[in-house]
This record gives C-alpha cells, structure tokens and sequence, in this order.
C-alpha cells in the first residue's frame, strides 16, 4: 500500500523534536555566533535519543525505530536549523559507522560507551590530499602482533576536535588500493591521538569541522571492523544511509527556505502590489515548492525502502538505488532553494536581519556533506546498469571530491 | 496510517500485467498506428473484451476516466480509500504509456467528458449518455470534452463560443479546437457562455451529440506526435441542442459552478496525464540504460563512462521525483483532500522530466537515436512527449495553479 502520512508514534515523535528543535530556532543567530549548541539543548538532546541511533537495530544498540522515523526527525530539526542537526551530541555517524561495518557487539560497545550527556561520535574517513604513488588512503593501518599501529592525517572530520570515539579508516592493504581499506573504533586520549584546529567553514557554523591526526596509535585486533562479509558493501551502505540523513536535513531546509520567502514576497510590495504577484517571482516559488514535495517524497520512500531491507521484503540494490535518486535531488533542491531564497529577498537576502542567507550558505555545505550529488548519481546509474560499484568512483575519496564526514 | 511505498498484492498483479502487454503487444504496434495516424479499431475491440472479462472496462484496467470507463458513478469513498483506486490507476496509466502514449487517449469511453457527466449530469443524463459504453460489440463508442478554442486555451474563462435559450432548445454557436476524440466521439461535452461578460458565471455545459443540426467536424489535426491520437475541431453553427442536454439542468448554473464543472475535470486528470508521461519517458530512458548497457564496457570507470552514467542517473532521478509527487497527488485524490497544487506538480514535474528523458536518450544513443530505422521507437517517443507539457495545462498553467496557492491574495495575474 502506498501511504503519505506518519503513523501515530511518528507524529508524536515529530511533534516532540519539533517543539525542542523551535527553541533552537529562537537562538538561531545566537547558535552559530557561539558556534555550538548551547548547553541545555545538549542536554535536552541526549534525553531525547536524538543522535544518530534512532534508525540503529536494537541488536546493535539503537532505537531500532527505522529509517522513515529517522529522516522525519531529521528533517523536523533541520526545518529549524540544519547546522543544529549536525551538531548534536550523541554517536552521529558514527552510530550508522559501526551498524553497517562493525558486528553487532561492537555495534553496541561503541553505542554505550556515548550514551552519557556531552559525548560525541565520529568518523574519520578523508584526506587533504590524495595519495600519489597509488590508489588508496595515505593513512596507513599496520600490523604488529596482535594490534594495528595508525598512522597519518584525516581531514574535514565532523567533531573532529571533541569526539570521545572514532572509527577510523585507513589503508590496509595498500597494494589493493580502495578494495585495501579497513576501518578502526579508536576512543580518546589513544596515545599519538591528535586534533588539529578547527575549521572555519562557509555553512553549518554550528557544527565542529576539524583533522584528526594519528602518530602511531595503536588499536587491539578486536577494534578492527569487518564489515561483514563484504566490505566494499558494508562502506556504500554506510556512506548511503548516512547520506540519506543528510538529504532529509536538505528537505527540512528547502521547506524553510521556501516557507521564509513565501511570506516575504507576501509582504514586500513594489510597484503597488506584493511583488509576489508578480509571475516571475510567483513561477520560481512554485517551483522551490515542488522542489520541496518532491525531494520529501524521494527521501521518504528510499528511507520506507531501507526499513523493508531490514525487514527482508526490498532488495538492498532498490534502497539504494532509491537512496542515490533521493540524495542527489534534495542536494541540489537545497541549493536551488537556499540560493532562490536569497535572490527573493533581494538585498535584504544578502544581510543577515534575515536568516535566509544562513540557508544558502548551510545548503551549499551540505551538498559537501557525506556524499555529493555526484556520487549519488554514480552509485544510483551503477544499481541500474547493473554495474559493480567502484568505490573510487562512488565514495568521496580524496582523489576526488572530498567530503565531510 | 503509514509512510509506505509498497504495492498491494492487486496492484502489483496489475502492474505486471498492463506492462507485459505494454511492451510485447502494443509497442510492436504502435509505430504503424502513427504512421497511418489512427489505433486499429479491432485492436481497440479485443482490448475493451479484454478490460471487460477482468472485471468490468475501467476497473479491469485500473484506469478511469480516460478509458474504457463505463462506470456510472465513481466508486464510494471509503472503498475508495481503501483500495486506492487513484494510485492503481497512476500506476496502470504509466505502464501503459510503456507501449503506446496515443492508445491510452484514443481508447474508447467517455474520456476526459467521463469526468463532468458524473460529477455535474442529472441521474438521467448520467444513465443516458454513459450507459451507451456498457455494450460496444456492435462498435466503439467515445465521448470528448470540448473546451478550448482558437482564442481561448489555458484561459478557460475567455471562451467565446455562444449559447442562447431558444424554447426547448439552446442554440451553440462557435468552434472548439484540439478535441481529442471529438471527431468520432457519439457526444461531446461542449462549454459555451451566455454573455462573455459574466466570466465564469455565464457558463454552461451541453453534451452535444454527434448528428445534432448544425454541429459538423472541422479539420482533423497533423501533429509532431501522438499521430495515432485523433485531434479534431468541432465546428457549432446554429446548433440547436435539446434543453435535456444542459448538463445538470438549469439550477446548477444559479453560482460559478459551470466553470468549476470544467476544472473539476483536471484534478483527477493531471496526475493521469503526468503517469503517462512517466510512462514515456521510462521508456525512453530504460531504452538509453539499454544502449548503455550493450555498447560501453561498464567494468571500466573511465571518465566518459562516468559521465554518461551522471546524465543516465540524472533522467532517472527526475522522473523518480515526478513519479513521487505523481503517487502522492493520486494518494490525496483517494483520500479526499483536496490536490489542485500536487495535481499541478505532478503534471509540471512529469512533463519536463520526461521531455529530458527523451532528448538525454536521443544524445545518449548518439546518432543511432536519431535514426528512424533501427532506433524509430526512441524517434516516436522523442516527437510523442512534448505535448505532455502542454495538454491539460502547459507547465506555465500550473505554475499558475500552484503559486496561487502558495501566496496569499494571489487572485490571477
């Protein structure tokens, strides 16, 4: 049966993290000056669940509450403040890391370990600069007995500075290039565990954008995740169900940015009459408001695809497929939405009395966040023409467009 | 309630079904039915037979309105609801589409004049003029609908042709162009005003049947494409209609609710129209992934394989958003809320998804899609799709549709 509305647990949930996520929407300005969330909102964040578990098995620790649950809560977030849905406390990507990579007592182990308030997960998976002599990671992972000895640099790390545990990618195996990957759980205070300084980004000021550096920390064995029985998989679904996080927070935008300007053409007038009358003006808001229900829909029906993966009724290459159509189109529906906002509101657009330049600049970083459209595009065009994934080619590697994880 | 999107058990039978056929059956047709610019009739015959033994015309099909409807009054709206008539017929309208976008508009029935006789007719006009397509083994039968004419298209409220009370009859003077069926149609639901002046309110609805004095065909259309498709123009001179034939009989007219009678029509058709776009331009773009397939060596990520596997992903997504807001659109309709906006998205969104789907699969196909030899589909479905943007509402109408909804106090432009 095909459906278009939450169920009742759903819209409790959303009504709830919406009325937590309006308090954030009050201190928008506020948030990014100081560039972190305030203190009671972390709290109340953690009290919530709210930090990457939702859509998490039980097995492995999470909520287990599914994937539509989770971009519906995403989105709700983000319609106040996408910067916000990046920076809450909790596992964040990490949590989605060690679902799809780790088994499901690592899972849970890592999951643990940041349940208390003010802890931070994250994934360090790119790199300044790409490797010349070969294909793979400059990040090295090597054996020494029974651990692994990491060493190099990773870069636009996602609370890079203040996370508590990392799962770290690194090079294995370096004549296997990107089939040579492996991933670690390293926690804070690992000696040889570094932060560089945070970054200073275009978008997203309240989120912690930094390089983590590695000089010889050394891992168990049992730190090591697998990935099941095919890494290479385990790493794109990974990279897809977070991406697709990142999409629902791109909807949550475009509905703002959209809602925002909707009301300003309203208001302003010129030439006697609300310069929303105007069809140049009226066209291109139909147009950012189909942006919206489609982009919502897509990202809908791939996450209801994951939760039927997980149920064993869809293929995994369906919700994938599904996914990089989703991902793809809410990227750039932000962009066209943030920038059309912006473009509506005229020179008011352009200073920040009005918060619609935050969204363009938001929106553009989040097109850099976990995959790009064109990634999306490769991985949707491979499910189709029944190509293998080259992972090269599909994830943001630093021979190509990096990203932040 | 839940956010879903699996089909239900009928639905994916008949999904299955109407694409088999789609693609085995009418797409080998469907290349001489355009160049002799009509669907074979016998082929129409077997097809109702067969809609027919699978549960009644429209219903064996799942599509409404636009075919085989021989239904008199939609279904009740809780059984609607629930067995989400709407959707199954988006998603039959689109398989369909796979074979042959002219077949799905010339198939007989009430068509687009379906949709106002049941929402406006009186019991006895319904029961006269759509029980005429329970039987058709003694040949097939359409209805048309009538609206625009040569100065009056989108805007719906400026048409000029004239109606006027003459004792038991009214007398229509004036001329309709681009009317599907029209030409062959046995009535058509024609819309004429009793003084310009009134706008809307001087409306009125006639079913007009073929054989009324004074009514004729005009020319019958050569177009770019859907040439299988009969394009006529209705010609009204004098013509005098029984008052029987007012379309809900003389109280209706008392408010606006002659041109609501008009537009109620698209907010079931528009999502209609928008899967049969998909349906098209599904087509065109499997038939791209094909070639891609076939004549790249996909275990090499050269860069220019890279890139044409972008413009693939690209088509696919578009039409994937289209289908999304196609599905939802149809869902509002079967729940009962109100979908004029997702009505228009969908159309809007539709049509241009799957105009790029044509033209990316003509350039992706390289000079082997522009031949009409080997690749005459892709060349078919190219000259087919762009009419999509225009019918039921170019995509500037909807835009209009859509923005008035948006912003307030947004009457018209």
């Amino acid at each position: 049966m095909i459906g278009f509305e939450p169920s009742e647990d759903q819209k409790l949930m959303r009504d709830a993290v919406a009325g937590f996520a309006d308090t954030l929407g009050a201190r928008l300005r506020e948030v990014e000056k100081a560039r972190e969330l305030p203190a009671d909102a972390r709290k109340t964040a953690v009290e919530m669940g709210l930090g990457g578990s939702v859509s998490v098995a039980e097995s492995h620790g999470g909520a287990g509450l599914g994937m539509v649950t989770a971009v519906l809560l995403e989105e709700t977030i983000a319609a106040r403040d996408a910067a916000a849905a990046f920076a809450l406390p909790g596992a964040g990507a990490l949590a989605t890391a060690v679902a799809e990579l780790g088994t499901a007592e690592q899972a849970r182990a890592a999951l643990e370990s940041l349940a208390g308030p003010d802890r931070f997960g994250a994934v360090a998976w790119g790199e300044k600069a790409p490797n010349r002599e070969r294909a793979g990671f400059s990040t090295t992972a090597e054996r020494e007995g029974d651990s692994w000895i990491l060493r190099g640099e990773k870069a636009h790390v996602l609370h890079g500075d203040r996370a508590d545990v990392f799962v770290v990618f690194a090079q294995v195996d370096p004549a296997k290039g990107w089939d040579g990957v492996g991933a670690f759980v390293v926690e804070k205070g690992a000696p040889g565990l570094g932060a560089g300084p945070r970054a200073t980004t275009l978008g997203l000021d309240a989120a912690s954008f930094a390089s983590v550096t590695l000089d010889g920390v050394r891992v168990p064995d049992a730190a090591r995740l697998l990935g099941g029985d095919d890494f290479g998989a385990a790493l794109v679904r990974f990279f897809v169900k977070e991406g697709l996080k990142v999409a629902a927070r791109c909807v949550g935008l475009c509905q703002t940015a959209v809602a925002v300007t909707t009301t300003y053409v309203t208001d302003r007038k010129a030439f006697g009459k609300p310069i929303g009358h105007f069809q140049a003006i009226a066209f291109t808001v139909a147009d950012r408001a189909m942006d919206v229900d489609a982009a919502r829909a897509l990202v809908w029906r791939a996450a209801s695809l994951w939760d039927q993966v997980a149920a064993g009724t869809a293929k995994e290459r369906d919700a994938l497929l599904a996914s990089g159509h989703a991902i793809s189109f809410a990227q750039e529906a932000a962009m066209r939405c943030g920038d059309d906002a912006v473009q509506l509101h005229g020179g008011a657009g352009f200073v920040r009395d009005y918060p619609v330049e935050k969204l363009m600049r938001d929106a553009k970083q989040m097109q850099l966040c976990v995959l790009t459209a064109e990634h999306a595009d490769q991985i949707a065009a491979a499910c189709e023409l029944g190509a293998p994934f080259d992972l090269g080619l599909v994830l943001p590697t630093p021979e190509g467009v990096g990203t932040f994880v | 309630m839940t956010i879903e999107f699996s089909l239900t058990d009928r639905q994916r039978q008949l999904k299955e079904m109407i694409h088999r056929f789609a693609v085995d059956v009418v797409r080998p047709r469907s290349l001489a039915w355009d160049r002799q610019h009509f669907v074979d009739e016998d082929f129409m015959a077997s097809f109702v037979q067969m809609a027919n033994a699978m549960g009644g015309g429209a219903g064996g099909f799942g599509i409404q309105g636009m075919s085989a409807g021989t239904k008199l009054e939609d279904e009740p709206a809780d059984k609607k609801k629930k067995s989400g008539q709407m959707v199954s017929t988006v998603l039959s309208a689109e398989e369909l589409a796979l074979g042959d976008g002219a077949l799905l508009i010339s198939l007989p029935g009430p068509g687009l004049g379906g949709p106002p006789v049941r929402a406006s007719g009186t019991p006895e006009q319904k029961e006269r003029f759509l029980s005429i397509f329970k039987d058709m083994s003694q040949g097939l039968k359409w209805g048309a609908y009538g609206l625009t004419e040569p100065g009056a298209g989108s805007d719906v409220a400026g048409i000029r042709t004239s109606c006027r009370k003459d004792g038991k009859h009214w007398v229509l003077d004036g001329r309709k162009c681009y009317i599907t069926n029209g030409g062959r149609a046995s009535w058509n639901v024609i819309f004429a005003t009793i003084d310009p002046a009134l706008g809307r309110a001087g409306h009125r609805a006639f079913v007009v049947e073929k054989g009324t004095p004074g009514f004729s065909i005009g020319k019958i259309e050569d177009k770019m494409g859907l040439r299988a498709s009969e394009t006529a123009e209705l010609v009204l001179e004098e013509c005098r209609v029984p008052e029987e034939n007012l379309l809900g009989g003389e109280e209706k007219y008392q408010s606006k609710e002659g041109f609501m009678t008009a537009m109620k029509t698209f907010d079931n058709t528009r999502p209609l129209v928008a899967a049969m776009a998909l349906g098209i331009g599904r087509a065109a773009y499997e038939y791209a992934r094909d070639f891609v397939k076939e004549n790249y060596l996909l275990s090499r990520p050269i860069p220019r394989y890279a890139a044409i596997a972008e413009r693939l992903a690209r088509v696919g997504r578009q039409l994937a958003a289209a289908r999304v807001v196609t599905w939802r659109a149809a869902w509002l309709a079967d729940q009962e809320i109100a979908n004029a906006k997702e009505a228009s998205m969908s159309k809007a969104l539709a049509g241009q998804a799957a105009i790029r789907a044509c033209i990316e699969a003509i350039e992706i196909c390289g000079a082997h899609g522009a031949i009409a030899e080997e690749h005459q589909l892709l060349e078919k479905w190219f000259r087919d799709i762009k009419v999509y943007d225009i019918f039921e509402g170019t995509g500037q109408i909807q835009r209009i549709v859509i923005s008035k909804r948006l912003i307030e106090g947004l009457k018209g432009f």
